[in-house]
């Protein structure tokens, strides 16, 4: 018997005139997870069929699809003919020993013989037949359910479960957006969350060589390779700030240190985002997580951006929240790797927790912020992963 | 390019590299193959055995077990024979044994017990005495610590610890001995760990010299090979490499000793002292010098002076990705963190030249005093 996966989308089905738009990009998004395979996509309405795989490939190709928003949900079912035998055999196999069960149908095709009910009700007749007493009827709560989709061209498919999808809108189908990626555990999430409600996103990262280590680096290339899974790949940029974190610890207060410095990050940023066509910013911020994500620090951090959003999909979470999110995606493992990703030897003993805008420009009007920002393009790196 | 990384590893002995090929291209005959080919080749095999075993240690009394390294022999070591009451080791091992030995104390069987350190980076002698008692089943002691240098009189400690229980069975870890110091395994040693790839050797091989009459148990199960206790096709080609290039250094063992003494105190002697500090005892393994840039950061030197052509190593370069960058070793001779941090590991090899001592002296203080006016 063939093995079909069945992709049921997610929000696409609530679009009406531009639904097109969105059924594209998420082929395209469910083709490229799937690239280096063999397989057919087949559309049908409200949902993709994928036929003429590999079957030993079922659980690897099922990972891929997992990682692509719009997918509300997945199934693995066999595809046998539509005559009341043919279903029965493909329905065993998903039967439990024993235990309560109820078949659901679905009749795709209005010209098959009988209806849905009555194709549940000569399926159900089998299996408790086949089962000698070992199974019982229960259609409001069930230990299994078999379901059968009697289709056109007298094809029937028949599965067991419904597999999660990563649900959110396609990918690409909201714009574009700038993430700033650290090595810790909040911007891949950050990432993630943007990238589900459809932003397609590309990582910058700050380094400071030599006070950080190449290790540190490659572990954020490795983030933002896991991130990539879910935004259909990205681009990683990455530039040197250690002449800043030295301009800024030799001329001005240390305890603005941090401050200082993420205003240079945000207008870098901005600057890169613009640059290659990006619309917003996003951080892994979390409201008081750290004395910088401050209502004051983050004013501080915004002030620098003139055109664009900042978008902070995490203001509103927990650590233990985001952690979840982080083991969920994949990210958690590489993200504790014990490298560090923002120079800490400059780090003051104790940064201000509310540093006022006044004091900051003070401190700020020391540098040669403009000098400074044109030093940190020109070691600009871009990888494509 | 400068390197100044060898106890991390050392450049294969390239002469020993092409010696060993034909095990490699043309002999490749499992030993343990009954055909005349492959019985010549298990020939050969023994022949290195006794080649690298008699090195060190009486061949009628000791015998050597192959492994895929040092940190395997330790494993072994420790594994076979901690198995009850309490064992022994010092703060300054290396993670090959305090890994194992924290793993001892997960598994609740044994008591480990870690004797402290001296300022000079030795074992204080009297206090691991003091660990021992009618229970202790196990005890291990570093030959020369791989990150200061210091040397263990590990011949002298093992007798001292076998008149105070003589059912101990001693090991020391010789990984940074072997090849470098002039040496012979006392009879009081029951076990003792070297490694190929620190003399001009390959990574992958190494050996747990044992005494003969001790019954080590099997570590690797599987074919018999190594008399059972290490089962696995051996390693032919690094096998004999390793012979070769152990044969050409010990040849040259007690020369190398003396020049690369000299080098290593042209090294401290040419540093800027108001930025280093000397934390290698003189009368340690010539082959490394430890400095601490106090204050500062080791590993931002270390990536400072490799953009200059400089390859060197702060603390031991298997315990660069662990989770606490100081080095513990260090905390445990008694310096403060601030030292610690600044470690910076020099660690020679014969090949060295006086050239690049004087080119790395001239580095090493320019990166020391930028980096120091840079955190002023």
């Amino acid at each position: 018997m063939k093995k079909v996966i069945i992709i049921r989308y997610a929000e696409i089905f609530l679009k009406k005139k531009n639904r097109g738009f969105f059924e594209r990009a998420f082929e395209n998004n469910l083709q490229r997870a799937l690239k280096g395979y063999t397989y057919e996509l087949i559309k049908q309405s409200g949902r993709y069929l994928i036929e003429n795989f590999d079957e030993y490939e079922t659980e690897e190709m099922l990972a891929k699809l997992q990682k692509v928003f719009g997918a509300h949900s997945f199934s693995v079912a066999q595809e046998t003919a539509s005559d009341l035998d043919s279903i029965f055999e493909a329905a065993k196999s998903y039967c439990q020993e024993s235990g309560t069960f109820k078949v659901d149908t679905h009749r795709g095709d209005k010209k098959y013989p009988l209806t849905s009910i009555e194709i549940s009700r000569e399926i159900g007749a089998k299996i408790l037949e086949y089962a000698k007493g070992k199974l019982k009827v229960d259609v409001h709560n069930p230990s299994f359910t078999v379901h059968v989709d009697v289709r056109d061209h007298g094809k029937a498919l028949v599965f067991g479960e419904f597999i999660d999808g990563a649900n959110g809108m396609p990918v690409g189908t909201a714009g574009k957006g700038m993430l700033l990626l650290s090595g810790g555990i909040d911007s891949p999430v950050a990432g993630y969350m943007m990238a589900k409600r459809g932003l397609k996103v590309d990582c910058l990262h700050f380094h400071s060589y030599p006070y950080t280590n190449m290790q540190a680096k490659e572990k954020v290339v490795d983030l933002a390779k896991i991130l990539s899974e879910y935004t259909c790949g990205t681009k990683l940029y990455v530039v040197s700030v250690t002449h800043i974190q030295e301009a800024i610890h030799e001329k001005c207060k240390a305890e603005l240190m941090i401050t200082l410095l993420r205003r240079f990050m945000y207008r870098i940023a901005e600057r890169q985002a613009l640059r290659i066509g990006s619309q917003c910013l996003i951080t892994g911020e979390s409201l008081g997580q750290v004395a910088s994500q401050t209502i004051e620090g983050m004013t501080s951090s915004n002030s620098v951006v003139e055109k664009l959003p900042v978008l902070r999909p995490l203001v509103g979470f927990d650590k233990n929240e985001i952690i979840e999110k982080s083991v969920k995606m994949g990210a958690y493992e590489t993200s504790i790797l014990p490298f560090e990703d923002c120079c800490t030897v400059f780090l003051p003993e104790f940064p201000a927790i509310r540093p006022k805008l006044s004091e900051i420009l003070r401190e700020e009007s020391k540098l040669d912020v403009e000098g400074l920002i044109a030093e940190a393009f020109a070691s600009l790196e871009k990888i494509e992963l | 390019m400068i390197y100044l990384d060898n106890a991390a590893t050392t450049q294969p002995n390239m002469v020993a590299l092409e010696h060993a090929q034909d095990y490699l291209t043309t002999r490749y005959y499992n030993p343990s193959a009954l055909y005349r080919e492959g019985y010549e080749v298990s020939g050969e095999l023994k022949k290195a055995r006794s080649a690298l075993l008699s090195k060190v240690a009486d061949e009628t009394l000791f015998e050597l077990v192959f492994t895929s390294g040092g940190t395997e022999a330790d494993n072994q070591a420790v594994f076979a024979f901690a198995k009850r009451g309490n064992a022994v080791t010092t703060a300054g091992e290396h993670s090959a044994i305090s890994a194992v030995f924290a793993e001892l104390k997960n598994r609740g069987v044994v008591e480990p017990r870690i004797a402290p350190l001296e300022r000079n980076g030795q074992v204080d002698v009297e206090k691991l005495l003091a660990l021992i008692d009618e229970k202790t089943s196990f005890v291990s002691v570093m030959h020369v610590n791989n990150e200061l240098g210091s040397i263990n009189d590990v011949n002298t400690i093992a007798k001292l610890v076998k008149q105070k229980n003589p059912r101990v069975i001693f090991h020391s870890d010789g990984v940074q001995a072997y090849g470098k110091l002039p040496f012979k395994i006392a009879k009081e040693i029951d076990l003792y760990s070297i490694s190929a790839h620190k003399l001009g050797g390959l990574k992958g091989i190494g050996g747990l010299i044992k005494r003969k009459s001790l019954a080590l148990p099997a570590y690797i199960f599987g074919g018999g090979q190594e008399l059972g206790r290490r089962s696995g096709t051996e390693n032919v080609f690094g096998i004999q490499q390793f012979a070769f290039a152990a044969e050409e250094k010990f040849l040259t063992l007690k020369a190398d000793f003396e020049r690369i003494m000299r080098l290593r105190e042209r090294l401290w002697d040419g540093l800027d002292q108001t930025i280093f500090q000397r934390l290698s005892p003189t009368d340690g393994t010539p082959y490394i010098l430890n400095v601490s840039a106090v204050g500062l950061r080791g590993e931002v030197l270390l990536h400072m002076a490799n953009d200059k052509g400089l390859l060197i190593g702060t603390g031991s370069a298997c315990s660069s990705n662990s989770k606490t960058r100081y080095s513990k070793v260090v905390l445990a001779c008694g310096y403060d963190e601030r030292v610690a941090d600044g470690v910076l590991r020099l660690s020679f090899s014969p090949k060295n030249t006086e050239e690049e001592i004087d080119e790395a002296i001239k580095i090493l203080n320019e990166i020391g005093l930028d980096l120091k006016n840079r955190m002023k």
